[in-house]
């Protein structure tokens, strides 16, 4: 699918490129030691699942975004990047069998709007696409560029998730729970709602040191850790949190089939979390194979992301493709 | 005859292709729902996204096929994903709460592109379930549906997903003269090909086109009851009625049928399961005489034994002897008209030459056995099909060059020797073809049904006399409007030639040992497979214009079948001579009394009341009992019978067992 903008900017003379930058990793989680506060347990521990019932929702709504990019031109060194953000929210009822019912998605230009030529910017702004605009210091640099580029392109997959989950929280009947491909806690409406739930699959972020650190890293399957509040998270909301094991991590990593839930902070939270983690245990089957996150990723959010890929504009998908220099035909 | 389409139906499906499995002009690949009214043999239109236009360059293409093989799979990588997912419990697999994700993809195969030209890889466009109208498209039907003489013949409803629409045969191509012939193949014990070939026979009786003329067919029924209770009205649900509706053929049964049996040996009693009191006045006795016979003897000698010797001296039996006066060079003159003058002929030939000292072992330049090996097989096909063959006395036989149009006529030859079936079926298609090459049997086109046609058509053993013949209509019959419909169980076993010739094709339940024959790798497994259990009822027909095989559905006949038959009209015990007699004579006069009958034919010789009898029957008098009574005299002297113990043992000129 051809896009105009991309062809007047070119026709304004920006350099064609092709440029496919690697996948993205999801929503990442702040990456730094923050520190939790105790809310189930005066210390973190491991609490067994075994014999606990299940939370069974009769109806399961999962949300999840992809971003697709690429370089599409060059203005001197300064890059433009074509990007495709889109979410979804898949229902999922009595049959098992998820139905989309919501959905949107977004097409940016990622560049320096000031570095460009007068007539490629004039085509660009004339464009009609939404034009994101990368720092003035990492603009001049192409090895800091396309970093910051990609930090806007997940900026805006994130602003969508959260625009699409917000708009659907209304619809959401009693007794039907969102689950959310990430953290909660960056919106007010997600994080206050009874039935929001975010499964976070990246660690980066460090809530514990020393012993209680352990007991969450080397949590054993079918196991659950003490509910508790993550401390010190800026302009995120306040949360409550626990670590679920999925599948044994002995033998593979100590991250393996470790997730990391967020609901809202109110003791039902509290009282829930052993039904609500028996719950997702359900859900390790079907595996989310082949995706190689397979043991940390459900598999009705694997399906919302196939079904978001398998509707993305083909240009922006990456293929296995040659980049040798391209012939006259 | 079609409703042609209102609106355009929701799309059930859509095109794709990979690099893998491209759409071609001949294939392509579509997705349906998981819920979907298709199946195998479902006939799908494929309609190209254009806009709304169209053009030259073929844009606004539009695709019929017929689905040949379907697959279903999920986004499982391997088997060993749900084993891991449900922790090594099949039962938990089930209960995983979320259903992975599946596909239903189909592979279909061109029926018909419109345009035709350029013929282009099918689009990737929107797949629809056929409608009527988008059937007789596909099928190519709209080419002899309309027009100011449409040909169409219903052959059954295409049925998928509720529909039901009427599939046509072309007259032309069916009965010819453009192809012609029908073959049919399936396992025993269904009833589908019986009951396919009388449906057809009912359909083309209705549709037959007026401007070709008058039909008539002519059945073989060579095993049980099968085809004695044409003339019977069966039972039909409602389905079947419906569905007579939707063919527009009227569901009754034959209203002219003749039926024709030999005689038991006695020469009496009728060698037919027909027999029941209420039935029995519509059966013909189908008795042939030495001339009947002589014309055919190729058929009695074909087996191992056929030389110009023997060739030769038949056809002067034939030329020179028959029907005339004939002096023996022995002092004796005949007048050879039954088999009873051709033993005498033969007797005075071997006295004569063993009289003369046994210095000569010729007569007329043919070697003595040579004329020894010619009687023989004479007098064993007179032995072997009692009844069919009469010793002496009038034949009877099938009303040449007074067929009826739409008229039925079954030759029941069930319970005959294999050898006198050969005898008859030869007899009966060749005089078919004779008078149909005359332009003078009454009607126009004869469809001649034969059963078990393995066995008078296989693919190996010698080539008889028989199989000759049936190659030659096969070959040339459609130019005379003589047409075969043939069924048989292992169409791999049939001779090529005689199955190829046959323009329009049609399978039932097929064995699976057949489906694994080199005739049926044109099939997909999924067709293959639906062809393995395909219920009664529903065929797989292919005809020219059909570029696939197409699955029919047709309502059962609504003729009384052989079995509900016998039930209904068990046969008659075979009567006393003196009975059987007088059944006969009342059935060409009510008046005649029995009493007086019997009373009559009490002290006489049964060969000659069996020739008075045969003589009343051909002549059918107005006063049946008179005529018989004149016929038999007063005592009608018995013919001295030549002494068979006089006669050398034959000298062995074949193999041959009998």
């Amino acid at each position: 699918m051809a896009r105009s903008w991309v062809e007047a900017v070119l026709a304004a003379g920006a350099v064609p490129a092709s440029a496919v930058p690697e996948a993205s990793l999801g929503r990442a989680d702040i990456e730094t030691f923050t520190g939790a506060d105790p809310i189930e347990d005066p210390e973190l521990r491991a609490h067994s699942l075994a014999g606990v019932q299940a939370l069974a929702p009769g109806a399961v709504e999962f949300l999840d975004g992809i971003e697709l990019w690429r370089v599409v031109g060059y203005a001197g060194v300064t890059p433009i990047v074509c990007a495709h953000v889109a979410a979804a929210i898949r229902r999922r009822g009595p049959d098992r069998r998820p139905r989309t019912v919501a959905e949107d998605a977004e097409e940016l230009a990622i560049t320096r709007l000031e570095l460009l030529p007068d007539a490629v910017r004039g085509a660009l702004e004339r464009g009609g696409v939404r034009v994101v605009e990368i720092p003035a210091e990492d603009a001049g640099q192409p090895a800091r560029a396309l970093p910051a580029a990609r930090v806007e392109v997940e900026k805006a997959r994130a602003a969508l998730e959260r625009r699409v989950a917000e708009r659907r929280l209304e619809a959401l009947a009693p007794g039907e729970w969102l689950v959310i491909d990430g953290v909660i806690s960056d919106s007010a409406a997600l994080s206050a709602h009874p039935r929001a739930l975010g499964v976070v699959k990246s660690h980066g972020a460090q809530y514990f040191e020393g012993a209680e650190l352990e007991r969450a890293l080397t949590l054993p399957a079918d196991h659950r850790t003490s509910v508790f509040r993550p401390r010190s998270r800026g302009a995120r909301r306040e949360i409550h949190s626990w670590y679920l094991r999925l599948w044994p991590w002995e033998g593979n990593d100590l991250l393996y089939g470790l997730i990391r839930l967020e609901a809202r902070a109110h003791p039902d939270t509290v009282a829930t979390a052993s039904a609500l983690s028996a719950w997702l245990l359900r859900e390790r089957a079907p595996l989310a194979t082949p995706d190689r996150r397979w043991d940390r990723l459900l598999y009705p959010i694997h399906d919302v992301e196939t079904y978001l890929r398998a509707r993305a504009p083909r240009d922006v998908v990456p293929y296995p493709a040659s980049r040798l220099p391209r012939t006259g035909s | 005859m079609i409703e042609r389409r209102d609106s355009a139906p929701p799309p059930i499906g859509r095109v794709v292709a990979t690099e893998q499995k491209p759409a071609t002009p001949h294939q392509f690949h579509f997705w349906t729902a998981k819920e979907t009214s298709i199946g195998i043999g479902a006939i799908v239109t494929v309609e190209e996204d254009t806009g709304g236009g169209s053009d030259e360059q073929g844009l606004g293409r539009v695709v019929y096929g017929v689905v040949t093989d379907g697959f279903a799979y999920s986004d499982l990588v391997t088997p060993l994903h749900d084993v891991v997912g449900a922790e090594g419990d099949p039962a938990r697999a089930a209960e995983s709460p979320t259903a992975r994700q599946e596909i239903r993809l189909w592979t279909a195969a061109v029926l018909r592109q419109r345009p035709e030209e350029p013929l282009q890889p099918v689009p990737l466009g929107r797949v629809h379930v056929a409608t009527d109208a988008d059937v007789a498209q596909a099928l190519r039907m709209d080419a002899y549906l309309g027009g100011a003489e449409p040909r169409g013949i219903p052959v059954g409803l295409y049925t998928s997903g509720g529909l039901e629409a009427p599939v046509y045969l072309d007259a032309d191509f069916l009965l010819g003269p453009e192809a012609a012939h029908l073959n049919i193949s399936g396992v025993s014990g269904l009833a589908t090909k019986t009951s396919a070939v009388e449906f057809l026979l009912a359909s083309v009786f209705e549709h037959f086109p007026s401007h070709k003329g008058r039909i008539a067919a002519v059945c073989f029924n060579v095993k049980g009851p099968d085809l004695c209770f044409l003339d019977q009205a069966g039972t039909l649900d409602e389905q079947d009625l419906r569905r007579y509706d939707r063919l527009g053929v009227e569901p009754k049964a034959f209203e002219r049928v003749r039926y024709y049996a030999p005689f038991k040996s006695d020469g009496v009693n009728l060698n037919t399961l027909r027999t029941h009191p209420d039935l029995v006045r519509a059966v013909e006795p189908l008795v042939w005489g030495l001339r009947e016979v002589l014309d055919y003897a190729e058929v009695l000698l074909n087996r191992d034994d056929i030389d110009a010797k023997a060739d030769a001296f038949i056809d002067f039996l034939s030329d020179r002897v028959v029907g005339r006066e004939f002096d023996d060079g022995f002092g004796g003159t005949h007048r050879v008209v039954t088999f009873a003058d051709l033993e005498r002929l033969f007797r005075a030939i071997f006295d004569g030459l063993e009289g003369g000292g046994g210095r000569s072992d010729t007569w007329r330049t043919h070697h003595i056995a040579t004329i020894r090996k010619v009687r023989n097989r004479l007098s064993n096909i007179s032995t072997r099909a009692k009844g069919l063959v009469t010793d002496d006395g009038p034949s009877s036989d099938l009303p040449w060059g007074g067929f009826e149009d739409r008229a039925v006529y079954v030759v029941d030859v069930a319970n005959v020797d294999p050898l006198g079936q050969d005898l008859v079926f030869a007899r009966v298609v060749s005089k078919l073809r004779e008078y149909l090459e005359r332009r003078d049997l009454g009607v126009d086109a004869v469809v001649v049904f034969v059963d078990e046609l393995n066995k008078y058509a296989p693919a190996d053993g010698p080539d008889t006399y028989v199989k000759k013949m049936l190659l030659d209509i096969s070959e040339r019959g459609r130019y005379l409007g003589l047409v075969l419909f043939g069924a048989e169980q292992f169409r791999s076993q049939m001779h090529r030639r005689v199955v190829g010739n046959a323009g329009t094709i049609v399978f039932g339940r097929m064995d699976s040992d057949e489906l694994a024959t080199p005739g049926y790798q044109v099939l997909s497994p999924a067709t293959k497979i639906k062809l393995a259990t395909l219920p009664i009822g529903e065929l797989m027909v292919r005809h020219p214009h059909f570029t696939q095989p197409i699955f029919v559905r047709f309502p059962r006949p609504a003729v009384l079948r052989g079995r509900d038959g016998v039930d209904r009209f068990p046969p008659a015990a075979d009567l006393p001579f003196e009975d059987a007699v007088v059944r006969q004579l009342v059935k060409l006069d009510v008046r005649v009394r029995p009493n007086l009958v019997k009373d009559l034919i009490a002290d006489r010789r049964e060969e000659d009341v069996r020739r008075a009898l045969a003589l009343t029957r051909q002549a059918r008098p107005h006063d049946a009992f008179a005529h018989f009574k004149k016929l038999l005299g007063a005592r009608v002297s018995a013919a001295p019978m030549p002494v068979r113990e006089s006669v050398p043992p034959l000298n062995p000129i074949s193999d041959e067992p009998y």
